[in-house]
């Protein structure tokens, strides 16, 4: 089973089922991916509208608070200011406020100094509530210089009512406890508007941070508030609280999320962002506190927002991939099933093809496209063992007809002399032949022969080629050694061929023919040239003055021949068209000028030598080429006495 | 005997040393000196206690409640200025800390008459003798001991520690460049800090013991300087103790720019000394610019 999983070149059912789970994987992966895309754009818009009403209704809770301060100052201030002239009821005022807002944890009204100049340098009535009970004092002195204080500055400076930064209250009975303190300040002015002291207002902010704590969205989530400067006033991490502000981090390692994000709430700015914070992705949703310059902020991981969604979407990640790999397994089972006659059909299909032919089908009895393959196949195997039959029958029948064929090769080739030199004995003769078919048997045709001394020689070349023409050929050449036997010169020869050839030549065939008598002692040659090639003579073609018709064609008419007084010492060259037109791949021919080149540098070889060179010129030419007619080539010099 | 039973007397005495400023890194030498014994293998009993919110460092030598205390040159000429006879015996402070710090984009250098913050209780002299020669005119507003006032925009720019507001503000979220910060080491105002002071009064009776507290406290101050990881450690536990609003990446900024400080720029090295020309040179900035009115001169805050 392993081995054809992983198999899949081999295994069509392998193949086939990866495809089948590739497609649907593609399939799933998309639908999945967007419904979990739209998924999750939902939870997070959800979150986000989640976060954002509890951050809005946190706000809106301390908003109230800090506005009821701010309420009470207002109610104040005016008091004082229509009061500048009883210094000591500024300790009254001072202590009222704390009576009238018992949220409320200290109060001081200060002045510039020596505002009251009967009580010198520094006058400030501070109030402030100990467990409810109201104690009333005042503050400023040497030590105690009010006037260089946040709370009484920053109003002067910035010539508005502002919330100081919070700031720590230590309680002086147990050091390790302390309250968190915030004050509203409000610069104080007389009748003519000049500033001439603060009034502030501290409150514990200890519900506030409570308040913010408890702002829990999520299992995970925090809430934290930053003051101005960017410190922290509320933080999970209480070891940060007034020590550290948000940027504290990134002083040793930079993080621009980080610092964008305390600049935007710095600046008083809402809304949601997302970063890394200690290495966990989390939303952050920002809210100014009304005009405090603080901001509070909820930090929701995003595993906990998409806690949910995530177990959902592993969950659903693996139940497909469990159920792919099921109809991985699946969809083997089931093509291998129904591919299991496929098999078989393989298996047999080898054995038949290694010739076990009467190798039995299976038949299951199928209808469907395997059935019609078995049937188409079984069929086939019939058919191939007729075939093969017919196949073996007929190549008994070829091997036989080659054998033949060679038989009368052979014989062909034995009718034309083949002994060479021809004539040992004389010297004075110098001949070389060959005769090559371009098929088993072929039509040309040479021979030679002497009588009376005169030698008696022809080149012929039967039309067609092949079995018809070599059987035309043996016509010929025994017609010509019966006629040239009987002492006639070539033209009569020719003649008498030519009326015994197309007496009943119903094939209509036809032997083109150079015929020659050359007489050993004088020289003398006697040709007729019967529609052959023209022969050269010293390398050049011979001018001849009949050309005559083939042998065999019609009966009427007589051949007339030609004479050259003395052929002796000059080298005649007959042959077939099988040379001229020997082709090579690019279809060209051996062609006249080829030859014509090569015989005028041939004067001084002898004939045996130009044959044989011939041959490899004319191969060489073919380069490989199948031969497309015979070739027969006949070189004869008669050699004068010296 | 009676010598060494005297010396053994003086010698178990307490030393009270008082730093000008709560618990931090700007006086980790110290912490150093104590937490390894530098002081106890000098023979010198010695007590750090930090000032109060009630009870400042020079009120306390005034009170002789503390012996010696850390003041910045400057201050100590004010002080001997004042009337009162101090003795520098040990200087750690080789470079000038002080800068201005303005908002992101403005030069300090260009804001004629700005609103700018002034420690409360001193600090700013060469800020204050810029300001006269440059004919910048500041409208110097003093503050207690933060950055609030600049951070709220209550003042233009405000005056910092290179070790300690600067850090704060860079905390802060401010984006502090070239442009918007000035420093005084730059630009001719290079004059020394921190050193370690007693009155003159106490210095002639207690020689032997301001000698050894100066040289433990060198120790303390190499010692810090060679190993800066245990030195915050160290530093980090006066913080908790005292229960200052800081942390370690503040404290640990804080240290590498103290000990950056004590090295000389001409020597490059810790030379632990004042230099006449600084105080010289912080001399007469002073009584031009009418902060002092005779001159300080170095022969007046050395041992003699």
């Amino acid at each position: 089973m392993k081995k054809n999983i992983f198999n899949i070149h081999r295994s069509l059912s392998t193949r086939l089922s990866l495809l089948i789970v590739l497609f649907a994987a593609v399939i799933l992966v998309a639908s999945l991916g967007y419904m979990f895309g739209v998924s999750r754009e939902a939870i997070r818009q959800e979150a986000v509208n989640h976060a954002t009403e509890i951050l809005e209704n946190t706000a809106l809770r301390v908003n109230g608070i800090l506005d009821k301060v701010v309420i009470a100052t207002d109610n104040t201030d005016w008091l004082i200011t229509s009061h500048l002239d009883s210094p000591d009821s500024m300790f009254f005022y001072s202590r009222c406020i704390l009576l009238n807002n018992p949220d409320l944890n200290g109060c001081s009204i200060a002045f510039e100094p020596n505002f009251f100049k009967e009580r010198g340098r520094y006058f400030s009535a501070y109030s402030y509530n100990d467990k409810g009970k109201i104690l009333t004092s005042q503050e400023g002195n040497e030590q105690y210089e009010y006037f260089y204080m946040d709370w009484y500055q920053l109003c002067k400076l910035l010539d508005r009512p502002v919330w100081t930064e919070p700031f720590m209250d230590y309680n002086p009975e147990d050091i390790y406890s302390y309250d968190m303190i915030a004050s509203y300040c409000k610069p104080l002015k007389d009748s003519e508007g000049n500033y001439i002291g603060t009034i502030a207002v501290d409150l514990s902010l200890e519900w506030l941070s409570k308040t913010i704590s408890a702002v829990k969205p999520y299992p995970n989530s925090y809430s934290i508030m930053i003051g101005s400067g960017g410190t922290y006033f509320v933080h999970p991490d209480t070891t940060k609280l007034f020590y550290q502000t948000i940027y504290t981090e990134t002083l040793e390692k930079p993080d621009t999320a980080i610092t964008a994000l305390g600049r935007a709430m710095q600046r008083g700015e809402e809304g949601m962002r997302q970063l890394k914070i200690d290495g966990e992705e989390c939303f952050v949703f920002y809210k100014p506190l009304s005009t405090t310059g603080w901001s509070v902020a909820i930090v929701c991981p995003e595993s906990d927002i998409f806690g949910s969604f995530n177990r959902i979407r592993r969950a659903v990640t693996i139940a497909v991939l469990a159920g792919l790999l099921l109809m991985f397994l699946v969809c083997i089972r089931i093509i291998a099933r129904e591919l299991r006659p496929l098999k078989r059909l393989v298996k047999q299909a080898g054995s038949i093809a290694n010739g076990n032919f009467n190798e039995t089908l299976p038949d299951d009895g199928r209808n469907d496209e395997i059935g019609q393959l078995s049937d188409s196949f079984s069929n086939m195997q019939r058919s191939l063992v007729n075939y093969i039959s017919e196949l073996k029958q007929t190549t008994a029948q070829k091997a036989s007809m080659e054998n033949e064929l060679k038989v009368a090769s052979d014989i062909q080739m034995s009718m034309v002399p083949r002994t060479f030199p021809p004539f040992p004995a004389r010297r004075d003769i110098d001949l070389f032949a060959s005769m090559t078919p371009a098929k088993e048997v072929g039509g040309d045709l040479y021979d030679f022969f002497i009588q009376n001394e005169h030698l008696y020689f022809c080149v012929g070349d039967v039309s067609g080629k092949g079995v018809p023409a070599s059987l035309f050929m043996a016509v010929t050449r025994n017609l010509f050694r019966i006629v040239a036997q009987q002492g006639h010169s070539p033209a009569e020869i020719a003649t008498q061929i030519n009326n015994i050839l197309s007496n009943d030549n119903e094939q209509n065939m036809f032997v083109t023919m150079f015929i020659g008598c050359a007489d050993l002692k004088t020289g003398h040659l006697d040709f007729c040239n019967c529609g052959h090639n023209a022969p050269l003579i010293d390398g050049e073609f011979m001018k001849l003055k009949y050309t005559n018709r083939p042998l065999g064609i019609w009966e009427e008419g007589d051949f007339y021949g030609e004479s050259i007084d003395d052929i002796r010492d000059k080298q005649i060259f007959i042959y077939t068209d099988g040379l001229t037109e020997a082709e090579n791949l690019q279809h060209e021919l051996f062609g006249d000028e080829r030859l014509h080149e090569f015989l005028a540098k041939a004067q001084s070889l002898s004939s045996e030598q130009v044959i044989i060179m011939l041959q490899e010129s004319v191969a060489k030419h073919r380069d490989g080429t199948i031969p497309n007619d015979d070739l027969t080539l006949l070189c004869l010099t008669i050699v004068e006495p010296k | 005997m009676l010598v060494l039973f005297s010396n053994v007397v003086k010698a178990q005495e307490r030393f009270i040393f008082t730093p000008q400023w709560t618990a931090q890194a700007q006086f980790a030498g110290y912490y150093v000196a104590y937490e390894k014994g530098f002081y106890k293998d000098a023979g010198v009993n010695v007590e750090i206690i930090h000032p109060s919110a009630t009870e400042s460092a020079m009120n306390r030598i005034r009170n002789n409640d503390s012996h010696a205390t850390t003041l910045q040159l400057c201050q100590a000429m004010e002080i001997v200025d004042n009337g009162i006879s101090l003795v520098n015996i040990f200087q750690t402070s080789m470079n000038n800390a002080l800068v201005i710090v303005s908002r992101r984009g403005k030069d300090p250098l260009t804001q004629k008459g700005a609103r700018v913050g002034i420690w409360s209780i001193g600090f700013g002299q060469m800020a204050i003798c810029m300001s006269i020669k440059e004919h910048l005119d500041y409208e110097w507003i003093p503050f207690a001991y933060n950055v609030n006032l600049f951070v709220a925009g209550a003042v233009d720019a405000t005056l910092a520690m290179s070790y300690n507001e600067y850090y704060q503000l860079l905390q802060t979220g401010m984006d502090l460049t070239e442009e918007n910060v000035y420093r005084f080491c730059d630009h001719g105002y290079n004059v020394q800090e921190d050193g370690v002071y007693m009155t003159r009064e106490y210095y002639e009776t207690h020689k032997e013991q301001a000698d050894k507290f100066a040289q433990a406290s060198r120790r303390g101050w190499e010692w810090a300087a060679q190993h800066p990881d245990e030195t915050l450690e160290i530093v980090m536990k006066y913080v908790r103790d005292n229960h200052i609003a800081t942390n370690r990446v503040l404290q640990k900024l804080m240290l590498a720019e103290v000990l950056r400080l004590q090295v000389d720029r001409e020597s490059g090295k810790r030379e632990f000394r004042l230099r006449p020309d600084m105080v010289k040179l912080a001399s007469g900035l002073m009584v031009e610019c009418n902060l002092l009115k005779h001159e300080v001169t170095y022969e007046d805050l050395i041992t003699k």
